[in-house]
């Protein structure tokens, strides 16, 4: 792949929008071979080599069911009576992570959610704190105010929002605008003390009096005992896996325990889902 | 994104003139280790990055790569692991894969 065509895949991922990248793996003239166009899912084709018109458009038109069913796949098809095999690989939009509140708990969370292939976007509004040089590899970090950034930010629901502001009031202040934009997200949650949330609550209600919080996770993570930021961020990072990936977040060996009781007999074919 | 970082690896290579083969799989069937979109470079030395499955089947594909950057030609293999049930490193593995190689 030439580098232009490289930096328009990174991008399309960068501002996170799904994308297939084709690659033409048989045609009876071994020069197309190996060619390679990518495909954005509104079908509009973008290739560097110069392909055929007649195949671009059946490429579009062979490829356009993974579009549909978001998964990589082969097809073949012909071209003027010559067959030819074309691999599509499908590379989802990353989830987003939003981090709001760039304090100490921030920077191992933000680490963490990189490492699990999130887009991470931390958010605060003091430049000593929000700056390059604290999150070095993090995709976006954005220095402005919290109302500002969750009024415009693109929320979706693939986006995680993590409130972990230095103090409630900027934590209702966010919360508030979430609310009034009414999107959607896939998770929420709120770092905070029984005193600090029922605070946020309390401040909530005088506007939204029949908010019931349930989409709400505060306090934040899996019951684990954490306690430094990093421990902190395992169990936030749990959490949010566990949201994603809608489990239970118990052991893994609490369900083997039950099986092994009956002899693995019952749970012959869960096991192996687990084991793999 | 293990996949897309490949990607731009093999970006890096064709500009820097090393010589280097970039393995896809491109279709699967049965209980393979890794699925479509997994990728692995192979370097004329042999050396690789990435992993299409380890042990199943890895061997077989390094050895073409080799002869895809002798020949700069593109290739394809497919790789059957239903024979041998338990491969001697212990990979257990029971389907068929095709994998596409390029020279870079």
């Amino acid at each position: 792949m030439n580098p232009d065509m490289y930096k328009k895949l990174e991008d399309t991922i960068h501002y996170r929008k799904d994308i297939f990248l084709l690659t033409i793996t048989d045609h009876s003239d071994s020069r197309l071979i190996g060619s390679k166009a990518l495909l954005h899912t509104d079908g509009k084709l973008y290739t560097h080599s110069p392909l055929p018109a007649d195949l671009k458009s059946k490429l579009i038109d062979s490829c356009h069911k993974f579009i549909t069913k978001k998964q990589s796949g082969t097809v073949r098809f012909f071209c003027r009576n010559e067959m030819v095999e074309c691999f599509a690989e499908y590379f989802p939009a990353p989830l987003h992570l939003i981090v709001a509140g760039a304090g100490h708990v921030c920077e191992p969370i933000a680490k963490m959610g990189k490492m699990l292939g999130f887009y991470v976007t931390v958010i605060d509004d003091r430049p000593e704190f929000a700056n390059r040089s604290r999150f070095p590899d993090i995709d976006d970090v954005v220095c402005e105010s919290y109302i500002t950034y969750f009024r415009n930010a693109q929320i979706t629901d693939k986006t995680y929002i993590l409130l972990i502001t230095r103090g409630h009031k900027f934590d209702v202040l966010s919360l508030t605008e979430l609310l009034n934009r009414g999107e959607n997200p896939a998770y929420i949650g709120m770092i905070g003390s029984r005193r600090r949330i029922s605070g946020v609550f309390q401040e909530i209600r005088k506007d939204y009096p029949t908010e019931n919080f349930e989409h709400l996770y505060t306090p934040v993570g899996l019951d684990i005992g954490a306690e430094t930021p990093a421990e902190i961020a395992v169990s936030v990072m749990a959490e949010i896996l566990k949201v994603k990936n809608q489990k239970s977040g118990y052991s893994l060996s609490e369900k083997i325990k039950e099986q092994a009781k009956k002899g693995f007999r019952e749970g012959a074919g869960t096991w192996n889902k687990y084991t793999l | 994104m293990e996949q897309i970082h490949l990607i731009k690896r093999s970006v890096e290579i064709m500009k820097g003139g090393d010589k280097a083969a970039l393995a896809t799989i491109i279709r699967t069937k049965g209980s393979t280790p890794r699925k479509a979109g997994s990728k692995m470079i192979v370097y004329d030395s042999g050396r690789i990055e990435g992993t299409i499955g380890g042990g199943c089947g890895e061997a077989e594909v390094i050895e073409k790569a080799l002869e895809v950057i002798k020949m700069n030609r593109h290739s394809q293999l497919q790789i059957d692991l239903t024979k041998g049930l338990f491969y001697e490193d212990g990979g257990i593995c029971g389907g068929i894969m095709d994998v596409f190689i390029e020279p870079l």
